[in-house]
């Protein structure tokens, strides 16, 4: 037993080190920088002024991160339901039983073993590019030239370019929990199913969709994880420094903190600290949401 | 589980059958050869020069291929400085994440003692934490040290930050494949009187081979493709890996025009896990799932 303890010592060390030096202590001290008002992001804490709560105020005050935050939820809503049922239609005909099902995953899959920034220029550059872009050849050949004309980066069209660019992306991820999800179930629940008569669709209604109800869940704890993160897509489709199509609250930190421009109003590194917190609160929000709804214990598989 | 049902034995084509699954077909269909367009017409468009990438012969090649655009992006545009930087940050930072989370998820997933459920539950909720949360402590410590003017030295602190971000994943990755090796091997060595240390980096670690390469992989990509720490932490050219230095090179071709050594660029940065991922795609995907749920 003492040599398991200088073991387990020796062995959990390093591990535990690094998580306190770069998720703990950085947490409590971002939770912290919250609620006073910090001049540079260096500043000493005896430079600090305690505000109490009016970084959270003034956060909600700026127009600009209002807007901020409704891109955001509608990227996650709109993309959400967008990759959500995209992705549940390919792992359903994926594993409907038709051929060269793993070479389609591979495709499905390949966007998101991609750099962001690559992918985002492919977009960016190649397709939505109103000389020589995919879609405007495409409903060019068609003969559709009001389809043709539309210019996808421009005000009016650019966030649903940014959404449709970036579920591409994510559809590959989300299938893949989903088809563990479904290849989990027993063949022998579909072949009882045949037999009662029930037809594919039908089983799939019945009886893949409620086996499915927690992979559901972890399918929305992770699309809400990585949708507020949403960073470098809207960087890259946005020509200046506060497009209010495409602001993100990633993007109003960075901007407020670390990027120059004549948009900042305010040095305050207590709003983005606020900012940090209050994303934060929202995934514990949805993951808690979740958990409540759905409880994937009352069904045994 | 995939396994299992990949090797049913092949069903004989019944043209009947494959009618039935028609639409389906015809939905993957479309996605996969949209997929395979984008990235095909742009891999031709950096063979191509701007002039005909604009005149939408791209993919005709009447000037034959234009490997200089490949030469000009790598080295007039950087791209060589910062291909390396990727690499030495990905490379050094996956051998570090080994050598760190796989003695601790080996000793979470084998020893009963007070703190082990706490750690465990603390790794796997940082792993929902956003990065902005931990963003603004680590830059005021980081750049009040002045770290950041010495290149050496702020690789070395990069490369840590690229570790200490992936620890939580990566040892929680680790956790649930050692726990699925069964306990008698260690007891025979034990009875063999080889010290427990020893018996895991000569046996355990060896037999973890495929979890590691896995995990190996993920953290690769994942690194390589790190953008918004990088971002903040490698502001000057010296420092910065493939992902925010395509950014700052594709903000500056749109003003030179150069449209071919753009494509050039992108196809670059996305080779290196694109070759991986031909490779090894049955590998990552079954490491994806293998990741979120144990």
């Amino acid at each position: 037993m003492k040599k398991n303890k200088t073991m387990i010592v020796v062995f959990l060390t390093p591990a535990v080190l690094l998580f306190l030096g770069i998720f703990l202590y950085p947490i409590l001290k971002t939770i912290l920088m919250s609620f006073f008002k910090i001049e540079g992001v260096t500043d000493a804490m005896n430079l600090w002024s305690f505000v109490g709560l009016d970084n959270y105020v003034k956060l909600i005050n700026t127009s600009l991160f209002r807007t901020a935050c409704y891109n955001l939820f509608r990227i996650w809503f709109f993309g959400g339901l967008i990759v959500m049922s995209l992705s549940l239609l390919f792992a359903a005909i994926l594993t409907s039983g038709i051929r060269g099902k793993k070479f389609f995953r591979a495709i499905i899959y390949m966007p998101n073993i991609v750099s962001a920034v690559a992918l985002a220029t492919m977009w960016l550059q190649y397709v939505y590019s109103p000389r020589f872009g995919l879609l405007k050849s495409f409903f060019e050949a068609l003969h559709l030239e009001g389809l043709a004309k539309i210019q996808w980066l421009d005000n009016e069209h650019k966030f649903m370019a940014l959404l449709l660019a970036y579920c591409f992306g994510m559809v590959g991820y989300h299938m893949l929990i989903w088809l563990s999800g479904i290849e989990r179930i027993s063949p022998e629940y579909y072949e009882a199913a045949t037999i009662d008569g029930a037809n594919k669709l039908e089983q799939f209604r019945y009886m893949t969709l409620p086996l499915l109800k927690g992979v559901f869940k972890t399918n929305i704890t992770m699309w809400s994880v990585s949708s507020v993160g949403f960073f470098v897509w809207s960087q890259l489709f946005s020509n200046v420094t506060a497009d209010t199509q495409t602001i993100t609250p990633y993007v109003y930190m960075y901007m407020q903190i670390f990027g120059g421009g004549n948009t900042v109003t305010e040095r305050n590194s207590g709003l983005g600290a606020a900012i940090g917190v209050l994303l934060s609160l929202c995934v514990v929000l949805v993951f808690t949401v979740c958990n409540k709804l759905i409880k994937d214990d009352d069904l045994e598989f | 589980m995939a396994k299992t049902k990949e090797k049913e034995p092949r069903r004989p084509f019944n043209l009947k059958q494959e009618l039935k699954l028609a639409p389906g077909y015809i939905i993957i269909l479309l996605w996969v050869i949209f997929t395979i367009v984008l990235l095909g017409w742009v891999f031709c468009a950096s063979f191509s020069t701007t002039a005909e990438i604009f005149q939408g012969k791209a993919l005709k090649f009447e000037t034959g291929l234009h490997f200089e655009n490949y030469a000009k992006a790598w080295n007039g545009s950087g791209v060589a400085g910062f291909f390396g930087n990727s690499l030495l940050y990905s490379v050094v930072s996956c051998v570090a994440l080994i050598l760190v989370c796989a003695p601790a998820a080996y000793v979470l997933s084998r020893f009963d003692f007070i703190a082990n459920k706490f750690i465990q539950t603390s790794f796997v909720s940082a792993m929902g934490v956003p990065a902005i949360m931990v963003v603004l402590p680590l830059f005021s410590i980081i750049s009040g040290m002045g770290i950041l003017n010495n290149i050496p030295l702020a690789k070395g602190t990069l490369i840590l930050l690229y570790v200490g971000i992936n620890v939580p994943y990566t040892t929680i990755f680790l956790l649930t494949f050692f726990s699925n090796i069964s306990k008698t091997y260690e007891e025979a060595a034990a009875i063999d009187g080889c010290p427990p240390m020893k018996t895991f980096w000569k046996i355990m670690f060896p037999m973890a081979q495929s979890g590691i390469v896995t995990v190996t992989i993920f953290n690769f990509i994942n690194i390589w493709n790190e953008y918004f720490l990088s971002l903040i932490f490698a502001s000057s050219d010296k420092l910065k890996p493939v992902a925010p230095g395509l950014y700052g090179m594709i903000n500056s071709m749109k003003y030179t025009g150069d449209w071919a050594g753009m494509f050039a660029a992108v196809i670059i940065v996305f080779l290196p896990t694109f070759i991986l991922y031909v490779f090894l795609s049955e590998k990552i995907i079954g490491g994806v799932t293998g990741g979120i749920k144990g």
